[in-house]
């Protein structure tokens, strides 16, 4: 598959791209809770099933930036956790950053992670991020990884 | 769980990993194929159980409480264990070090943020996280990088107070600061005009030297006091036409991937370095192509847009550290300011401040 093309972001007083605009937005159903997503790049919208019911309030928002300028391939992951975030590095390709309190995720997606990368292997981590989140869990999945990769 | 489940995958997936994941196949591999994917997992959790050791320093006017697992650590901070101001706000930072970050892949620094939170890797094989609201740092290091002085005062601190900023009290601003007879004044233009050889060629003349690219402002009371971070000159190649030092040294990759030289000063110039002064007096630097050197007085409203317009963008969730450095750039743009067309050296034009800093001294006297 052939690498995305995506426009590099240039603002020379958002060095930490802030401001990347992301006017893609859907809601879908996770583990029974309405989660919003928004992003720069439709194929970063997961699939997952849908929810349109607009009455009902988020309990949750992801926002994944595809960033042309976040090189390379995914890297074994690096999970940094307190009370309050959870942030998860897989090399430059892939950032996630998750504030539990304020159920804010955000995530940086390089350009050589393809759609399916994406969906098959990095949405299956977000949503078990997010569901531990809901659950008021928010570090428990990592403790019982961390556990069994001793044993790799 | 993911580590350990059984994932179905087409080809294109297996070409998006990287060497450091562990296949082991199995099935019919002329249809699809499963594959089972083992991951080499760091995790660091930072609470205070796993952080022992303690200390206190200042840094830029902050006061920061750092927790950390490594007593060499609280060596490596010492340097900034300099007296704390009335005004001076908080900040946690808390380190794990791990010596199996000591072969994680080198990479320049490379840092992204939303809203309140920023992370990044340091080119070091660590990695960092910041927490603007929170106001906690939090940092896994090699132990190279633990014990590196050059870490901490060209990359870990500086990076933590630029990004901290203004939600700590300090406000960052592109500008050199240098002191003389205890009199600071700052240096402004915009990129590339020549700051850091005119900041260069001002310690040849005895300046003490605050900061080169960028110098942190708080307030104490009513008064603006600039701050340095003990940070060396960066130079840019060129640079050796109007400093033959430099001839004796190899320019290397910085922070922004420039490829500069980064000097001592004190060992360049022989020049003191302070890491604060009270600034009375902005210079704006702009090259022409005329010859000699020009002082013209710049409004202040002409001043206050100046920095406005250079300073990073903030979110809105930051609103107090706005307003604050809003207060820093008022109060800056207070202070007598010319701008300086220059068509000459760094020299020349460091001699011209020089003489028009002491007739501006006397015509006020």
């Amino acid at each position: 598959m052939q690498p995305i093309e995506f426009s590099h972001y240039s603002d020379p007083l958002d060095l930490l791209r802030r401001f990347i605009q992301t006017p893609m937005k859907a809601t879908y159903r996770i583990d029974g809770a309405r989660v919003g997503v928004e992003t720069n790049d439709c194929t970063l919208l997961p699939e997952l099933p849908l929810d349109d019911d607009p009455t009902k309030p988020c309990a949750l928002e992801w926002k994944l930036i595809r960033d042309a300028d976040s090189p390379g391939l995914l890297e074994p992951p690096m999970f940094l956790t307190s009370g309050t975030l959870t942030v998860l590095a897989m090399g430059t390709a892939c950032l996630i950053g998750f504030d539990h309190e304020a159920r804010k995720l955000f995530g940086f997606i390089g350009t050589d992670i393809d759609a399916l990368t994406f969906q098959e292997y990095l949405i299956p981590f977000l949503c078990r991020m997010t569901k531990d989140v809901l659950s008021g869990d928010p570090v428990g999945c990592f403790v019982s990884w961390s556990h069994d990769s001793a044993h790799v | 769980m993911l580590r350990k489940r059984y994932v179905t995958v087409r080809p294109p997936f297996v070409n998006t990993m990287s060497n450091n994941c562990h296949f082991f196949f199995a099935g019919n591999l002329y249809a699809r194929f499963r594959a089972r994917v083992i991951f080499v997992t760091l995790r660091f959790a930072f609470d205070r159980q796993t952080l022992p050791f303690h200390t206190d320093f200042y840094v830029a006017g902050a006061h920061c409480h750092l927790s950390t697992n490594s007593a060499g650590i609280l060596q490596s901070v010492s340097r900034w264990r300099t007296p704390h101001l009335a005004d001076s706000r908080s900040f946690e930072m808390e380190i794990i070090v791990d010596s199996r970050l000591d072969t994680a892949v080198k990479r320049r620094a490379y840092f992204r943020g939303n809203g309140h939170l920023v992370f990044g890797f340091l080119s070091s094989g660590s990695f960092v996280t910041y927490d603007l609201l929170r106001k906690y740092v939090r940092a896994v290091l090699s132990t190279e990088a633990a014990r590196d002085d050059s870490f901490w005062s060209a990359l870990l601190i500086p990076i933590t107070i630029g990004i901290l900023g203004a939600t700590v009290g300090v406000v960052p601003l592109h500008c050199a600061c240098l002191e003389r007879n205890g009199e600071g004044l700052l240096i402004a233009g915009d990129s590339g005009v020549g700051k850091s050889t005119l900041t260069a060629a001002l310690t040849q003349r005895g300046f003490a030297l605050i900061g080169d690219d960028w110098t942190y402002f708080s307030k104490e009371q009513s008064t603006v006091v600039a701050h340095g971070l003990f940070s060396p000159i960066k130079l840019l190649p060129d640079a050796v036409q109007f400093f033959r030092e430099l001839r004796e040294l190899t320019p290397a990759i910085s922070l922004n991937g420039e490829l500069a030289y980064e000097v001592d000063p004190a060992r360049f110039a022989g020049s003191t370095v302070k890491n604060i002064s009270r600034p009375s007096r902005i210079f704006f630097l702009e090259r022409t192509s005329g010859r000699g050197c020009d002082f013209v007085p710049r409004p202040s409203r002409s001043t206050r847009e100046f920095f406005e317009q250079n300073a990073e963008r903030l979110p809105d969730e930051l609103s107090d550290a706005k307003t604050l450095r809003t207060t820093v750039i008022q109060a800056l743009s207070t202070f007598p300011s010319w701008v300086l067309h220059t068509g000459e050296s760094p020299q020349r034009t460091s001699e011209a401040i020089d003489h028009f800093i002491l007739e501006n001294k006397y015509a006020t006297d």
